[in-house]
């Protein structure tokens, strides 16, 4: 998963925000609750001792100190009741202490005698020695014989039990309660991006070959469907900018054929005519020689112009790449060998699909190409193999090369990477405009790479055949 | 002979026609779909040339006409138009050669020889020219009598040129029947060939045999006219 997708950060961010919220709830609800028990727990002690001090420790003059000894247990029975209970004496000496308690077994003996104040009530809780925790409550009891203290506890293991218990809930159903959250909002940012993702494809697989096609477009009224719209108009002008340029290009070089076609039938047959000087038709002959050249630049336009339109595949038929090149190259051999370069040729077979005659025009165009900008003596070497799921074709040569400003644009039409590379008759700027578009229309593509001054690679990529 | 040239475009069918009348054809030209239509069908002809863009009858409808009143009359289709689809559909419809403008004449004039005569132009094994002999059975190549060795690219480049001695071959037409039309117009091929050709058949040369035409092509002939 991208985590800088939109969906990604979206689903974050809610999950982010839902955590941070539930865990300040969590807190607040855990301390309050806490405090709250405690409250009520300790309130309830406060009001038992007042009783005791009001109805008992109040007849310590008139009953004597026996009697409340003997009738806090009958009244109170702290230790069928979990209850602790204890009355001090104004010296600090113990009046009465309950027993240990039938079911929760803290031992009251270890309760710490409580601290001096002079606060007529008061409430702490008391951690023992054994690990139990007492909620105590204590007052003070006027009497004439002095301040009587009177202490009544409970254990605080209810309370803790029932926040841990609270706790417990809150740490597992958090999470749980986010990873849900969140995975539902992936589902749901996941399904309203479903468009946008449906959007891009489909633009990503628009070229200028299928510029007629259009991106899907829903008709929900949202923000989607207003940007696909745009995108369609902004594709629907690019479709009539590029056929317009295409048409012009058609309809340039077919007008420019008849007037190549009467001009090229004169010269030839002035040139013909036994009353034509020799020097004249030396000069003749060189008109010619341009005219044959535009004539070859406008039929270069128009396949070019017919490739854009689509046409490559006129037919499709599977065949050996890796024959067809060393096929080619025998027959260019001497055209090497005539500048001394050696020609080397490796290949292995290679299946592809596609009009061969197009391309065995790549493997043309590339081969003359290495071999016009190659020093005499110098090497050409072609190459063809597989490289799943491609087939290769490379054209390496020791030649000038091609400078690094240039090499971006060396299949550009009518590029010149530098003046001294036009040099030749046939040299029009579109042989490797021809061989890209040629590599394009058949699902390939074709890159350069070159050092100046050792030589230039070209490497062509086909799709296998199936 | 008697050749009807259907082709809209005055100059060139005022060039073709000259062309052609230097060669001693008669030519009758017309100008639109129509007239060529009522042309072919009221004369006969030799051979007819078409152009598919007219005014009028469009070409194609004339070539389905002519060849369903007509089966036999060579057709060649002249045009500018040289997407597959259509030349398949044209060779469907009757044509018997295909030629692109812009066109080199020589090779209009090769093309339609070729249709007059149906068939290969020179049928004998043994080709002559000056003291070069060409054995097309054994492709051998003998100058004077000497025997001469050439690689199978330079035979079949001689025995192209040989096949017309004295007419001018263009490269584009060197280059499609000797090798294809991949090659057409990238390299210098041809003259490379036919450099190389030179050295072996004029090694020891008494007459040039095979003669450059500036901005056309080359020609074998023992006439050494430049």
């Amino acid at each position: 998963m991208n985590p800088r997708s939109l969906r990604f950060r979206l689903t974050a961010w809610h999950a982010a925000v839902l955590a941070g919220v539930f865990i300040a709830l969590g807190t607040v609800l855990y301390l309050q609750l806490g405090s709250e028990l405690s409250r009520v727990v300790l309130s309830t002690q406060e009001r038992r001792a007042r009783q005791i001090g009001e109805t008992l420790i109040a007849k310590v003059g008139s009953e004597g100190e026996a009697y409340v000894t003997r009738t806090i247990p009958i009244l109170y029975a702290p230790e069928q009741a979990n209850r602790f209970i204890r009355v001090l004496r104004p010296d600090g000496s113990t009046l009465y202490r309950s027993g240990p308690p039938t079911e929760q077994n803290f031992d009251p003996s270890l309760v710490p005698p409580p601290p001096a104040g002079a606060a007529d009530a008061s409430t702490r809780r008391e951690r023992l020695p054994d690990g139990h925790s007492l909620l105590i409550a204590e007052i003070r009891v006027r009497t004439d014989h002095g301040n009587y203290r009177v202490e009544v506890g409970t254990s605080g293991e209810p309370v803790d039990a029932l926040l841990r218990r609270l706790a417990l809930l809150l740490a597992v159903g958090v999470p749980v309660i986010v990873v849900a959250a969140s995975a539902g909002g992936f589902i749901l940012v996941s399904g309203a991006l479903r468009p946008v993702a449906q959007i891009s494809a489909r633009a990503e697989a628009i070229s200028q070959h299928n510029l007629s096609e259009r991106l899907p477009v829903r008709r929900t009224g949202d923000e989607l469907e207003r940007l696909a719209d745009a995108l369609n108009r902004m594709i629907t002008r690019l479709d009539e900018a590029f056929q317009h340029s295409k048409r012009f290009v058609a309809d340039a070089s077919h007008e420019l054929r008849t007037p190549l076609t009467v001009l090229r039938a004169e010269l030839e047959q002035l040139q013909a005519e036994p009353s034509t000087s020799p020097a004249l038709a030396d000069r003749l002959g060189s008109l010619l020689e341009e005219t044959v050249r535009l004539g070859k630049i406008v039929e270069r336009l128009f396949a070019l112009s017919r490739l854009d339109a689509g046409e490559a595949q006129a037919e499709s038929v599977g065949f050996d790449l890796g024959a067809l090149a060393a096929g080619t190259a025998d027959q260019m051999r001497l055209l090497a060998e005539d500048r001394q370069i050696e020609l080397s040729v490796s290949t292995e077979p290679v299946v592809v699909r596609g009009d061969r005659a197009r391309i065995k025009q790549v493997v043309v165009n590339l081969l003359d190409n290495a071999i016009k900008y190659t020093a005499d003596a110098g090497k050409v070497e072609i190459r063809a193999f597989v490289q799943t799921p491609w087939a290769i074709l490379e054209v390496s040569d020791t030649g000038i090369g091609i400078s690094a400003e240039a090499l971006p644009h060396i299949f550009e039409r009518f590029y010149r990477a530098d003046p001294a590379r036009s040099q030749g008759p046939e040299g029009a700027g579109l042989g490797l405009a021809i061989v890209e578009s040629i590599c394009t229309a058949h699902g390939g593509q074709v890159e350069a790479h070159s050092t100046p001054g050792r030589g230039s690679r070209f490497r062509v990529q086909l799709p296998l055949a199936s | 002979m008697r050749v009807l040239l259907v082709e809209d475009e005055r100059k060139v069918a005022e060039a073709i026609s000259r062309g052609l009348r230097a060669e001693r054809y008669a030519v009758d030209v017309s100008a639109t779909g129509d007239e060529g239509w009522a042309m072919a069908s009221t004369y006969d002809y030799d051979l007819i040339i078409l152009d598919l863009m007219l005014p009028g009858l469009p070409g194609t409808e004339v070539l389905r006409r002519i060849r369903r009143r007509n089966a036999r009359v060579p057709i060649l289709v002249l045009t500018a138009l040289d997407a597959t689809p259509s030349k398949v559909e044209n060779f469907e419809a009757g044509a018997d050669d295909y030629l692109t403008k812009p066109f080199a004449f020589a090779e209009l004039l090769v093309r339609i020889k070729a249709l007059l005569r149906r068939g290969p132009v020179n049928q004998n094994s043994l080709v002559r020219v000056a003291d070069l002999e060409i054995d097309r059975l054994t492709q051998q190549v003998r100058r004077g009598g000497k025997r001469i060795e050439l690689t199978p690219k330079e035979y079949a480049l001689l025995e192209y040129l040989a096949s017309q001695p004295g007419r001018v071959f263009s490269r584009s037409m060197i280059v499609e029947h000797v090798w294809d039309q991949s090659f057409e117009g990238l390299t210098n091929i041809v003259d490379v060939y036919v450099r190389h050709l030179r050295e072996k058949i004029e090694a020891d040369p008494e007459t040039k045999l095979i003669r450059t035409v500036r901005g056309v092509g080359y020609s074998l002939s023992d006439e050494d006219r430049s």
